[in-house]
């Protein structure tokens, strides 16, 4: 039974793989590239408010800092994005494992006060400071070689760089979730009191989860730069920390499966609900994302997966039967 | 420094709207324990509510608060009844409070942006001037939205501690079990706080109108200054939440003088950060 769920999911990831044999679109490319976007920045929220149970919404200010140490370097230094995204991750690792860890004194709601707090005034300070051309941006130029200075032209070398570094990131969480850390960071999650009381110290792996949480958000936010070749101080808006938190908690939060799942539900199904009411051209989607918060909070707070996985064998089992 | 008097009346002015929309956040926190996350939209649902009784029917500016109270209050009772409550009585864990509160948030912004578009909006009033009180030039919209904050405070502020209404919310805000052991009804009392919350902020929207400008984000401007207040006034407290709000006003105004207008918001969520963390820090220290 297992094995057939096994299969399932590989043909379905080798159909990923080969979509863009297939289609010459580049609107649904740009479609799936934005999914796999929000997918790796919800899994990386997912580290951070799913396993050690801390609910930062201040993850745009992370996904801004990758953004723009990755820009600037190539910009101003002519480095390399491809060094420049692990550096952008680093960056901001530090960064933010410096910024929370007074703010671990804080519980629940307060915390997530606080990272609300943290994300504005960095977009505040970012707006007031040169060096970051304040408010007006940055544009990335084109350069002759795309294959190292990541400026491709067609939608297609970006699909495959973002489906593979998402799916590094699905490898990592998975191996996350069964290794010694994985369960150290539930425990904290549960009761930091017994936590502490083993011999695990709630803090150091708080900040342990930081720095790994808020340096993926960041290689994402530097990808999301050389794909758009925008970027701007208004990346960090909370909105923004909203939309990367929805896939995880509509997913189911504190899984594998959640995020990538509340991801590729959720970005598709808001586009398509975007081009067919071209009316109305902007909010649409996150209409549809938080009706849909709403009423997963509401009647299960578990999320999608929850539900899924218990039809998803139902199913198996019929199909064994027959 | 003789923009000092000015900068201060200025502070004490925007100060008492922080108070206004801190009160109601710190209403719904005292009686349910909730942080409400949604409090920014719900001044800006008040705000347009009021913007479209004044151009569609013509209203006085300063009459829309009697029916935004009403509206809001109702509108806050049906978010109590549908979705919190039930979630309150299913353990009502951090999560679920944190993610309902934004997810209501985020729909009535997106639902404002869809239906009003993001353009900046303002209505005209016939008395848009200033008058000159002790050599300092007083604008006259903002005054009278002064007087009326003052007097919806001191409202809300009697209500709580004369009327028998009063004395039951702030009994369940001091003892759920022994509340309920005499005989309150917890649930009702849950509806009408969360309508009182509600009701606040858009009061405070509504009374904002008359000189400022209403677009579907305006929440967040008010939103994150409304929990600095509460914070800084001490949760539950309506006292606290009246001072704390004047005191932020006046920080940011002299803030802004000293270190610059852009600069204004850093200094009000980093300070906001501080006081958190010493409060929290404090506080466990004292146990």
């Amino acid at each position: 039974m297992k094995r057939i769920k096994i299969y399932f999911l590989i043909i379905a990831y080798l159909i990923l793989i080969l979509i863009p044999l297939f289609t010459d679109s580049s609107y649904f490319m740009h479609i799936m590239i934005i999914t796999y976007y929000i997918m790796f920045v919800s899994i990386s929220w997912n580290i951070l408010g799913g396993f050690i149970g801390q609910f930062s919404l201040g993850h745009a200010a992370f996904i801004g800092i990758g953004a723009y140490v990755a820009t600037i370097l190539l910009v101003n230094y002519g480095i390399t994005p491809w060094l420049g995204l692990p550096l952008g991750g680093i960056i901001s690792g530090c960064f933010a494992v410096i910024i929370f860890a007074p703010c671990f004194v804080l519980k629940g709601p307060y915390f997530t006060l606080a990272t609300i707090a943290l994300a504005a005034t960095l977009r505040n300070l970012f707006i007031n400071w040169d060096f970051v051309s304040r408010s007006i941006g940055i544009v990335l130029p084109f350069t002759d070689n795309p294959w190292i200075y990541m400026d491709f032209t067609s939608k297609k070398p970006y699909y495959f760089i973002i489906l593979g570094l998402v799916s590094l990131l699905v490898w990592f969480v998975i191996v996350l979730d069964k290794s010694k850390l994985g369960f150290a960071l539930k425990t904290v999650r549960e009761d930091e009191d017994t936590a502490a009381a083993i011999n695990i110290n709630p803090l150091k792996y708080k900040l342990i989860t930081t720095f790994i949480s808020a340096g993926l958000a960041a290689i994402a936010g530097g990808f999301y730069a050389q794909y758009i070749r925008y970027i701007d101080p208004d990346m960090m808006l909370i909105n923004y920390s909203i939309e990367s938190v929805l896939p995880a908690i509509i997913g189911g939060i504190g899984t594998v499966g959640g995020p990538i799942l509340g991801a590729l539900l959720l970005h598709p199904l808001s586009e398509f609900l975007r081009s067919s009411l071209s009316s109305y051209n902007s909010g649409v989607n996150l209409v549809v994302y938080a009706v849909v918060l709403i009423l997963i909070i509401r009647f299960k707070p578990e999320g999608i997966i929850g539900w899924l996985n218990v039809k998803f064998e139902n199913l198996i089992r019929k199909f064994v039967k027959k | 420094m003789d923009i000092l008097p000015q900068v201060l009346i200025n502070g004490i002015f925007i100060g008492s709207f922080y108070s206004l929309i801190a009160m109601g956040l710190n209403i719904i926190f005292g009686v349910m324990k909730v942080v409400n996350f949604c409090q920014g939209e719900l001044l800006m649902i008040g705000m347009y509510a009021s913007y479209f009784l004044v151009t569609v029917l013509g209203m006085n500016p300063y009459l829309t608060p009697v029916i935004v109270i009403i509206l809001m209050f109702i509108m806050g009772g049906l978010i109590q009844f549908g979705l919190i409550t039930p979630i309150l009585s299913k353990g009502g864990s951090d999560y679920s409070q944190i993610f309902l509160t934004v997810g209501l948030g985020l729909l009535f912004q997106n639902i404002a942006l869809l239906s009003f578009s993001s353009n900046y909006r303002t209505i005209q009033i016939e008395y848009s001037t200033s008058f000159n009180l002790f050599g300092q030039i007083i604008s006259l919209p903002k005054f009278i939205s002064f007087i009326v904050l003052l007097i919806v405070s001191y409202l809300l502020y009697f209500f709580l501690s004369k009327t028998d209404l009063g004395k039951k919310i702030r009994a369940t805000s001091q003892n759920p079990l022994g509340a309920r052991l005499v005989g309150i009804n917890d649930k009702q009392i849950y509806i009408i706080t969360y309508g009182i919350g509600a009701a606040l902020a858009g009061t405070a929207g509504a009374l904002l109108l008359p000189f400022y400008f209403v677009f579907p984000l305006i929440g967040e401007v008010f939103q994150l200054r409304a929990f600095v207040v509460v914070v800084l006034g001490g949760l539950g407290s309506i006292k606290g939440a009246f001072f704390g709000g004047i005191i932020l006003g006046l920080l940011e105004t002299v803030g802004a003088i000293i270190v610059g207008p852009s600069l204004k918001d850093s200094i009000v969520f980093i300070s906001f950060i501080f006081i958190l963390i010493f409060r929290e820090v404090f506080q466990s220290r004292q146990e």
